[in-house]
């Protein structure tokens, strides 16, 4: 948890000097990962820049783009990671699992093998991940409904069985994409208070300690205005 | 009534006069809490509390400042909490009744608590009031104050009406005396109290008491109505003789004495060093005697307390024992703290110390020459690092003002590195074979705790880093804390540098890149070693290709012999370039993967080509893909030998994805990235193209990225559908990435490209970073694996002695561990509050066990008496007080019985005597030495029912309660009368 607040406050020192997006509460790292050619970039540009492009370059390594979120009156920026997708680049990724706290794992509702190849994602992020990073699965390409190959209902049941929150969205038609996000950071906060409520030994941790550590920006900006 | 209808009346202020002098006015405000607290009127509750309520109830306690003029007191309520009544009609019923506390007096439901406020031991009463000086006020001593205060009591318990109990405490604090009063319609009860000393020789018996008792009642009924006995007598049992503590400290020095040397490296300490159970008080008790039965008087008592028909007992334990587990915890955690840096810590000793082999000149040489701290690695030459760590492996040193002694310094190192002592034996025989790594497998089958490290990002306790820490912790607790720590670490860090530069694998840690749940040390040693096998790996490919030119040479006569050796040392003296592995994508440098391989089948390859034309030879095959042909041509499609990406450890990791995130979120920014991480791309290109010449991407995108390329029936020219394949239209954006790369990709096997992972460079940065760790940067980089080990050692021990509150407590201190461990700063203070933790628990299992050796079962035992016994002696460990099943005759009573006889022999006889004694006379009254000593407290409590003052008044509780110690003796009475008529 804390790599995120060491992050988070790095990237706030960074903001202040670029003039840029340093006003923040908190910072969520996600990663979106998943079989080639499912769609994750185009997925990411859709909710970050509200646009879309049938062919984006295929992703080499790791890139990553930056949204800021609202939830009760906290600003959380959210960094998130588009990870390439080929075979090849399952070491260069799975090395960045570890500072994530969510997870969008996506699959083409038109491909069987990206929706074959989830069990084994999901493997991943469980071998690599902190413990309590939170999963959505994403059924990309639901505008293409003749060729789809994945049903809802199986998408459904695996996610069930996984114990994943699930979604099939478009990116190029813009469903689903905003929720699947907010429903992410919603399990990460819910996630988050939980574990500050169970255990007394957390409320005066680390999480209070980042929640105090970041809050400086806030008030700065309303100087600034 | 004329007051509240006139208006003008509220507006002004109430003078009430009645309340001018500051005793009114304290009675007034003792009155103002009373009606606050809500204890006026009858008072509540269950008629008879139940039987150990007093105990197993909650005790709920409310208090207030109150003054008397400007002398400060408290005023407190104490009751217990007590279910409210359903049947509250009832009660309400017998308008009569006494006060609860005047029925309080005589329930034997409550005799004793083990724990509760003096006064409810001493008057059974289950709710009071109490008026104590405050902290910094002196006590109430003269009689005119104490007379004052109590009848301060008498008026506010009157005008409010209150039932409850009020006392005020007088004398100095420490004798707890106080006086008290409890008010009910038409009854009084007062509370009064005698503290002295000495025990007067008249008093010091039932007989004596009792007559007190009467007399103070002054009852001239005939006969007296029958008064109620009980006592207890409690003693103290300190001396442990037949069980021996402590447990035997570890033996520091057989450690190394032994055989297999340093295996006893591998452990923690575990226990306590004195007896963790100071003393064991055994109550006995006679809860219900009538006068007259039994007898104690100035010359006999029939008050033998083996006879006594209730037995109850309680242990009390040291404070802080000394435990080992504790302390080496305690001591390695200071270590936390320390500034010093390791030459700080060592000084310049250690080189000038090897000087001395040498004469003045050579030894001026060497200070240079030598490693140190002080000196940067990057400066030191190869062959003298080797030679001295060479010589270190060897160990002839002088070592006389080393803080480790050779011969420990020996067998640590021999147990942080089990393979050297193979090596040393056999050292001629450089090429040792890699040293098997079974962590992974054996991770698996260890069951539940072989995860642990995961939790506690530590390292798996088998690994280097896990031993290490041990090893530190114990160096540091025995052989010369801080300066003995520093030694080590430089020792184990010279070990590393000589295995690195000799090729020798590190032993103990699982292969493959670094495991990032792991802590930060152990990576970077999983990093090294990744470092070594790259090294090896190509320094194997060139003894190949060195043999292969040697028969060349023979056949061509002769040639630049020298030039790979010249070369391979070029490769691994160069300077360090400080910079980030990642621009390696723009390095021109040139540093292959697999420099020098077969050069001269390459030139071969090309002079065939020359014969064949265009068609150049493949290299770097790895297998064909299936059976899938290039577009081009007939040639199957093979899969080339790549370039395994460059392994990381967290920092790294950080490292490089704040330079990725610092190119910002804009398109350029992106498109820098993937430049930037496309050299592993480029790299995967050439060897494809080396492998499959005439290859085209379309060829490249179907083994690398099958996605892309898209195959659809077409229907040709003919008619016919043909399979016609493409790739996706992503791929065919004009200059991607992608297309970009391949164009610039040349026609190289992976062995000749430069390398992706400069394990010289990344091996020295680790060597580096390894070498300039204080030693508290160590210490504080292990503490995960300490504390790792100190919870795998307390379960191991828990599970010995099975005591499921500490069960549960480790498991609890897993995960806030958990949490603490995972965090990349620690936070030391929640660190130290951590280890107090740990080191409670292992007071509490020490206890456990000493109390176990205390009450082990003899041989004849039955199954239910152990089974009993065990019960008993967990009960002992939680409860305050626990009850001997069957007093002095059941199993745990004649073991405690036991105990008696032997510290009385112990004490009063000689130890010859003693063990005919224990064999002949268990338990008899007529042996020469009492089986108990004198109890150190005697309680006797005296109760009963009759009118006062005069012969027709109503009958009421009466209570004495006597306690008789060494050096105490107090009376305290309540004693209650009818006040109707007078």
């Amino acid at each position: 948890m804390d790599l995120y607040g060491k992050m988070a406050a790095t990237q706030d020192a960074k903001g202040k000097g670029e003039g840029g997006d340093q006003n923040f509460d908190y910072m969520f790292k996600l990663l979106i990962i998943g079989n080639s050619s499912v769609g994750k970039t185009s997925f990411l540009f859709r909710y970050a820049d509200d646009a879309f492009t049938s062919a984006f370059v295929s992703t080499v390594g790791i890139d990553f783009k930056v949204k800021t979120v609202y939830k009760n009156d906290k600003r959380i920026k959210l960094q998130i990671w588009d990870t390439a997708g080929q075979e090849r680049y399952r070491t260069i990724t799975t090395a960045y699992y570890r500072g994530a706290m969510g997870f969008i794992l996506m699959y083409d509702i038109t491909n069987e093998e990206s929706f074959g190849a989830v069990q084994d994602w999901s493997t991943q992020i469980k071998t690599y991940s902190w413990d309590n990073a939170q999963v959505v699965l994403a059924g990309n390409k639901c505008d293409m409904e003749e060729e789809r190959v994945v049903s809802v209902d199986n998408g459904r049941l695996l996610a069930e069985q996984l114990g994943f929150e699930f979604f099939e969205t478009s990116a190029k038609d813009n469903v689903n994409v905003k929720q699947t996000f907010e429903r992410l950071v919603d399990l990460i906060c819910d996630k988050m208070s939980d574990s500050l409520d169970s255990d007394p030994a957390v409320t005066t941790g680390a999480p209070t300690a980042k929640l105090t550590d970041s809050a400086p920006p806030l008030q700065q900006s309303g100087c600034n205005c | 009534m004329a007051a509240d209808s006139d208006p003008e009346s509220e507006v002004f202020e109430i003078t009430d006069f009645t309340t001018a002098s500051e005793w009114e006015r304290f009675v007034s405000r003792v009155e103002e809490v009373l009606n606050e607290w809500k204890l006026i009127g009858l008072s509540a509750g269950s008629v008879n509390p139940e039987k150990g309520e007093y105990t197993s109830g909650t005790w709920g306690e409310k208090c207030l400042d109150i003054n008397f003029a400007d002398f400060k007191f408290y005023i407190t309520h104490y009751f217990l909490k007590q279910e409210c009544e359903k049947d509250n009609g009832k009660d309400k019923l017998e308008e009569d009744s006494f006060p609860l506390a005047m029925q309080d007096l005589l329930c034997m439901n409550n005799d004793f608590p083990p724990r509760a406020h003096c006064l409810v031991r001493w008057y059974g009463i289950r709710e009071f009031v109490v008026i104590t000086p405050g902290t910094n006020c002196e006590a109430i001593i003269s009689e005119s104050k104490c007379n004052l205060l109590h009848s301060s009591v008498s008026i506010a318990l009157a005008n409010s009406g209150c039932q409850v109990p009020m006392f005020v405490q007088i004398q100095q604090k420490w004798r707890r005396v106080y006086a008290g009063e409890c008010q009910g319609p038409g009854v009084r009860t007062d509370f009064e109290m005698v503290h002295l000393r000495k025990v007067p020789s008249q008093y010091n018996h039932l007989s004596g008491l009792l007559d007190v008792f009467k007399a103070k009642i002054g009852c001239n009924l005939s006969p007296l109505p029958p008064i109620n006995i009980a006592i207890r007598f409690t003693y103290i049992l300190q001396d442990w003789q037949q069980h021996a503590w402590p447990q035997q400290p570890p033996d520091f020095d057989t450690l190394l004495g032994g055989e297999v040397g340093g295996v006893e490296f591998g452990k923690l300490p575990f226990g306590a060093c004195e007896e963790p159970i100071r003393e064991l008080h055994l109550a006995t008790t006679w809860p219900h005697l009538a006068e007259g039965i039994v007898v104690d008087n100035d010359v006999y008592s029939d008050l033998d307390p083996l006879q006594a028909p209730h037995w109850s007992v309680r242990v009390r334990t040291a404070d802080n024992p000394q435990c080992l587990l504790g302390d080496f915890l305690t001591e390695f955690f200071k270590l936390c703290g320390r500034k010093e840096s390791t030459e700080e810590v060592l000084g310049r000793g250690m080189p000038e110390e090897e000087g001395k082999e040498n004469s003045d000149i050579s030894s001026a040489l060497s200070k240079l020459t030598e490693p140190a701290a002080a000196v940067p690695i990057s400066k030191l030459s190869v062959s003298n690092i080797v030679h001295s760590a060479r010589k270190h492996i060897r160990r002839h040193r002088h070592t006389d003002e080393s803080p480790l002694k050779t011969d420990v310094l020996n067998s640590v190192l021999l147990y942080l590195f089990p393979d050297a002592a193979v090596e040393k034996s056999s050292e001629s025989s450089r090429n040792r074979s890699a040293p098997t790594i079974t962590s992974g497998i054996a991770e698996q089958e260890k069951g539940p705790d072989s995860n642990l490290y995961q939790h506690l990002k530590s390292a798996p306790s088998d690994s280097l880093t896990y031993r290490l820490a041990l090893c530190v912790c114990l160096v540091n607790y025995t052989y010369g804390g801080l300066r003995a720590v520093a030694h080590l670490w430089q020792e184990f860090v010279l070990e590393l540098r000589y295995r690195w530069e000799n090729n020798y694998l590190v032993y103990g840690l699982a292969a493959g890149p670094p495991d990032l749940r792991c802590c930060l040390l152990h990576q970077k040693l999983q990093m090294l070693n990744c470092c070594i096998e790259r090294k090896r790996a190509r320094d194997e490919a060139r003894k190949v290709l060195e043999g292969n030119r040697g028969r060349e040479r023979k056949v061509s006569g002769g040639g630049p012999s020298d030039r790979p050796t010249a070369e391979a040392a070029a490769g691994s003296t160069r300077e360090v370039s400080p910079g980030k592995s990642w621009d390696s994508w723009s390095d021109s440098e040139d540093e292959f993967f697999e420099c020098l391989s077969d050069q001269g089948e390459g030139e071969a390859a090309h002079a065939e080509g020359d014969k064949e034309g265009s068609k150049v030879k493949a290299e770097g095959r790895l297998h064909p893909q299936g059976n899938m042909t290039l577009l081009n041509s007939t040639e199957p499609l093979y899969i080339p030998v790549t370039q395994e990406p460059a392994p990381m450890t967290e920092d790294l990791l950080e490292e490089q994805s704040d330079v990725l995130a610092k190119l910002g979120t804009s398109a350029e920014g992106t498109h820098l990235r993937a430049r930037m991480q496309s050299a592993c791309l480029l790299s995967d290109m050439e060897s494809f193209k080396a492998a499959n010449p005439g290859c085209a991407l379309d060829d490249f995108v179907r083994w690398y990225s099958p996605r892309d390329y898209v195959e659809e029936e077409v229907e040709d020219e003919k008619g016919n559908m043909v399979l016609k394949g493409m790739m996706s239209s992503r791929m065919m954006i004009p200059g991607n990435m992608w297309v970009e790369a391949w164009e610039s990709a040349r026609v190289t096997p992976a062995r000749r490209q430069r390398r992706l992972f400069d394990d010289t460079k990344e091996a020295e940065k680790v060597l580096h970073y390894l070498a300039v760790q204080k030693p508290a940067d160590v210490t504080q980089n292990l503490l995960p694996c300490i504390l790792h080990a100190a919870i795998l050692k307390l379960k191991e021990e828990e599970s010995v002695e099975d005591i499921p509150s500490v069960k549960k407590s480790i498991q609890q201190a897993i995960s806030q561990a958990s949490k603490l461990l995972h965090t990349l700063s620690h936070d030391y203070k929640k660190l130290e509050d951590f280890i107090s933790q740990l080191m409670a628990l292992e007071t509490a299992i020490t206890q456990a066990r000493s109390l176990k050796a205390k009450f082990a079962t003899c041989e004849g035992g039955t199954a239910e008496d152990t089974e009993e016994l065990e019960k008993f002696v967990s009960s002992l460990l939680e409860d305050p007080e626990v009850v001997v099943l069957g007093a002095g005759q059941g199993p745990a009573g004649s073991i405690i019985h036991r105990l008696f006889i032997n510290s009385q022999r112990a004490a009063l006889l000689s130890p010859m005597e003693d063990e005919f004694g224990l064999e002949k006379k268990p338990g008899g009254g007529s042996n020469k030495v009492p089986d108990f000593p004198p109890p150190a407290g005697r309680e006797i409590l005296l109760r009963t029912c009759v009118p006062r003052p005069a012969p027709y008044s109503k009958a009421l509780p009466q209570r004495l309660f006597c306690v008789l110690m060494k050096e105490e003796f107090r009376l305290a009475g309540a004693f209650s009368s009818d006040t109707t008529f007078f």
